[in-house]
């Protein structure tokens, strides 16, 4: 494509002298003399004619003009804007990404070019920018461009599952599925994100891409409330690949909700195939928690903690476990560390709020209901 | 490039959007400066632009102020900072090169160099520009420090010096933990696949990544080798019949001190790629250790015959010819190898104890002295820690 583009260009550049001389002769020249005149009005000459060309889709003719355009005046925010999204049009991402930066060091506010920059990094699989600058086009709004904000979605969730960001990526995934877009492309994106695996849905390996499917299908199921749906893909998964990781781990999360003895079996088998698995460990251990067997579970909390010393979710579960055991200070201390870690997460609120409460601390209490409150109120927002 | 989404119905109804909706209210520009006359105006201008982060105004500026005095150093500096930050990687190397022509302290212009080269995809001389910023001491901010260091071990991988590049990676993992990028890069490096993360073909992603993993955990300090088996027996499940992947587990084994394992994982190798000269290096080192003179002379041989222009492959085969007492041919073998590597102390080490062998003393003594001579320059890659002098903040030259 990115050659039938360049031919296109180099067949279009012969005959575009003459194309191009139809608008001079009907503008007439400008009457002032001198270099900055002439130089102005072949400016205006040649921005006029790349939008008419732009406008009755002779593309390739308004990239020549637009970029002769930039040429006398490199900043201008049009002619960089057009001339990138002409480029994107074409898959000749590098040039639209270089036009791009340009347009958004002139004017770094704009959604919808941090947008266009970010698929075209995408493109160029400069993954660490792409998914940065995609972001940023998030935060900066999209307006009502709902078809890029649904590309901008979905590059986002990819992304953040290669950068081993399952649970964001989980999430918004599952907001795209709330919204009501189509289900069928995001199969594998979630089956990725279920099974954590950081890849795109392009790098799958071909025999893991059923694998992958079922995992995707069978969020899909729980998230319709599909139950029987879901245990049927579940079991497939676990027929077909009984020694596969993740893939216990997935079912056994599943029927943590429904039937917690068959759930802890799954997880400790998947235990099994992957003895470091935090989640799984941190699973159990909840599961320990629920159960009023807290010795067990801050046993598997400190081996999380031991495993994985960054992760903010085995805080969490080992400050649970401490408070559960009785030694409320020190989970406190935990659920504090985990708060500090990830502050928008409503349940370590809750969590401090209750042991605060408890262990009359009313001014804590308050300030962890505030946030609470606060985190409550934006995820209300749309 | 357009694999990735082909076919995707959101990203081509995207392209439609693209084209018919996309006019965008554009945002007024900042205003335009006064044009100022003299060049302290408009430096004063450019920094006062600078500080107010109007980047556009402040790079117009800059460029202006450069027009009327271009032996400006600190302009350049100041405007290729600008330009790097904007990612505008190819406009920034320009201001750069003339910085670096300018000042006596080009190191930290020297990683700028090396990073706008990389992203503009001129590697060789992106290589060449990271090693002279190690020459000239690796210095600059913490974080310039550690962005070079990780292109610096991704171009040494494409240019297939994989243990300079894993190195360099090692000492980044120790100050900075685990990224995905980091795995990534250790992956390809202890693969030897001589490509960038951005160039690999997809479907060797999932090994990149089980490798790299196994490679991050075995790398740590203290190494976690329960974890990197881990990874490593996934990856020996899922790719078995490639040759790569044996030899990464037989280096990992190595690591480990578990040297018939790790012989059994290099055989492996050879199995699958009976010309695997680099497996018969490995496989001859432990044979050399378990006191099996023959064999490892047997396969250095053969190593030497493949790839007579490795270094390693002769200098194996001369200590398996001193392990039989053969210390003439081990001479020849590893002044061979001195030729090919003459950077690496540990030929020189192994040929002073030949010449020691054979009575030759005074040449015995020349070695040991290249020894140290050599050990100081390779500190070139040495710890990071050891020899950066972490600066606040790079010091332009003043103005002219």
């Amino acid at each position: 494509m990115i050659v039938r583009a360049a031919l296109l260009v180099l067949l279009t550049a012969s005959s575009w002298s003459q194309e191009t001389s139809a608008p001079q002769k009907v503008t007439p020249a400008p009457r002032a003399s001198g270099p900055v005149a002439s130089k102005a009005s072949s400016f205006e000459q040649l921005s006029h004619a790349a939008e008419r060309a732009r406008n009755e889709n002779r593309n390739d003719e308004a990239i020549h003009l637009y970029q002769q355009a930039l040429e006398l005046r490199p900043t201008w925010p049009e002619g960089l804007w057009y001339l990138s999204t002409l480029f994107y049009e074409k898959e000749r991402f590098v040039e639209a990404r270089d036009h791009l930066r340009r347009f958004l060091t002139v004017d770094p506010q704009t959604g919808p070019a941090w947008a266009l920059l970010g698929m075209s990094e995408f493109q160029t699989r400069e993954y660490t920018r792409s998914l940065d600058h995609l972001q940023r086009s998030m935060s900066l709004g999209l307006g009502d461009r709902k078809e890029m904000a649904q590309s901008v979605f979905y590059f986002v969730a990819v992304l953040r599952t290669r950068f081993e960001l399952y649970t964001d990526s989980m999430n918004l995934l599952m907001a795209m599925v709330k919204s009501g877009q189509p289900t069928d492309l995001l199969i594998e994106p979630l089956g990725l994100a279920a099974l954590r695996l950081p890849f795109l849905p392009a790098e799958i390996p071909a025999d893991r891409r059923e694998l992958v499917r079922l995992a995707g299908q069978a969020a899909l199921a729980i998230e319709a409330q599909r139950q029987e749906d879901a245990e049927k893909l579940f079991m497939q998964m676990v027929t077909k690949y009984p020694d596969e990781p993740g893939v216990h781990f997935l079912y056994g999360a599943y029927l943590m909700d429904q039937r917690p003895d068959e759930g802890m079996r799954e997880m400790k088998r998947e235990l099994e195939i992957s003895p470091s698995n935090v989640p799984a460990r941190l699973r159990i251990a909840e599961q320990h928690i629920k159960e009023e067997r807290p010795v067990e579970a801050l046993q598997l909390a400190q081996q999380a903690i031991a495993l994985e010393p960054t992760s903010s979710t085995a805080r969490l579960i080992l400050g649970e476990s401490l408070i559960a055991a009785g030694d409320s200070a020190k989970g406190i201390a935990e659920l504090e560390k985990a708060r500090d870690a990830a502050p928008d997460r409503v349940r370590t609120h809750w969590d401090l709020l209750r042991a605060y409460t408890a262990a009359g601390r009313p001014e804590d209490a308050k300030r962890e209901k505030e946030a609470i409150e606060k985190l409550n109120t934006q995820t209300s927002q749309p | 490039m357009g694999w990735l989404v082909k076919g995707h119905p959101m990203y081509i109804s995207t392209m439609l959007v693209v084209s018919l909706l996309l006019a965008l209210a554009l945002t007024t520009q900042q205003p335009p400066p006064a044009k100022p006359r003299t060049f302290e105006e408009i430096a004063k201008q450019a920094d006062a632009a600078r500080t107010a982060d109007h980047i556009q105004q402040a790079i117009e500026l800059y460029t202006q102020g450069l027009r009327l005095r271009p032996s400006w150093a600190e302009g350049w500096w100041l405007l290729g900072s600008l330009l790097y930050d904007q990612d505008r990687f190819q406009e920034a190397r320009a201001a750069f090169i003339r910085f670096t022509a300018l000042t006596s302290k080009p190191g930290p212009a020297y990683a700028f160099l090396g990073l706008c080269e990389y992203e503009t995809q001129d590697y060789d001389a992106a290589l060449k520009h990271f090693r002279s910023w190690a020459r000239a001491g690796w210095s600059g901010t913490p974080n310039l420090i550690d962005v070079a260091v990780f292109h610096f071990a991704l171009l040494l991988t494409r240019d297939g010096k994989f243990l300079e590049a894993l190195y360099l990676l090692a000492t980044e993992e120790a100050k900075k933990g685990s990224s995905p990028a980091l795995v990534e890069a250790m992956g390809l490096a202890s693969l030897c696949m001589t490509n960038l993360p951005e160039d690999y073909p997809p479907e060797r992603r999932e090994m990149v990544w089980l490798v790299g993993e196994a490679a991050f955990y075995a790398s740590l300090d203290p190494r976690d080798f329960a974890r990197a088996n881990e990874y490593a027996a996934r990856l020996l499940s899922r790719f078995d019949r490639e040759p790569n992947v044996h030899f990464f587990r037989g280096t990992l084994y190595n690591f480990e001190h578990k040297g018939e394992q790790a012989a059994a994982e290099f055989r492996k190798v050879i199995e699958l790629f009976p010309d695997h000269a680099a497996a018969m290096v490995e496989l001859a080192r432990i044979d050399l250790t378990y006191d099996r003179p023959e064999e490892a002379l047997s396969l250095a041989k053969r190593a030497t015959e493949l790839t007579p222009v490795d270094s390693e492959a002769h200098d194996v085969m001369g200590q398996a010819l001193f392990a039989r007492d053969r210390f003439l041919e081990s001479v020849q073998e590893l002044e061979t190898a001195k030729r090919l590597a003459p950077d690496s102390s540990m030929i020189r080490v192994h040929l002073a104890r030949t010449y020691g062998a054979l009575g030759r003393k005074r040449e015995a003594q020349e070695e040991i002295a290249a020894v140290k001579l050599l050990k100081d320059k390779e500190q070139i890659l040495a710890p990071l820690e050891e020899k950066t002098r972490v600066r606040a903040q790079h010091e332009p030259t003043k103005r002219q």
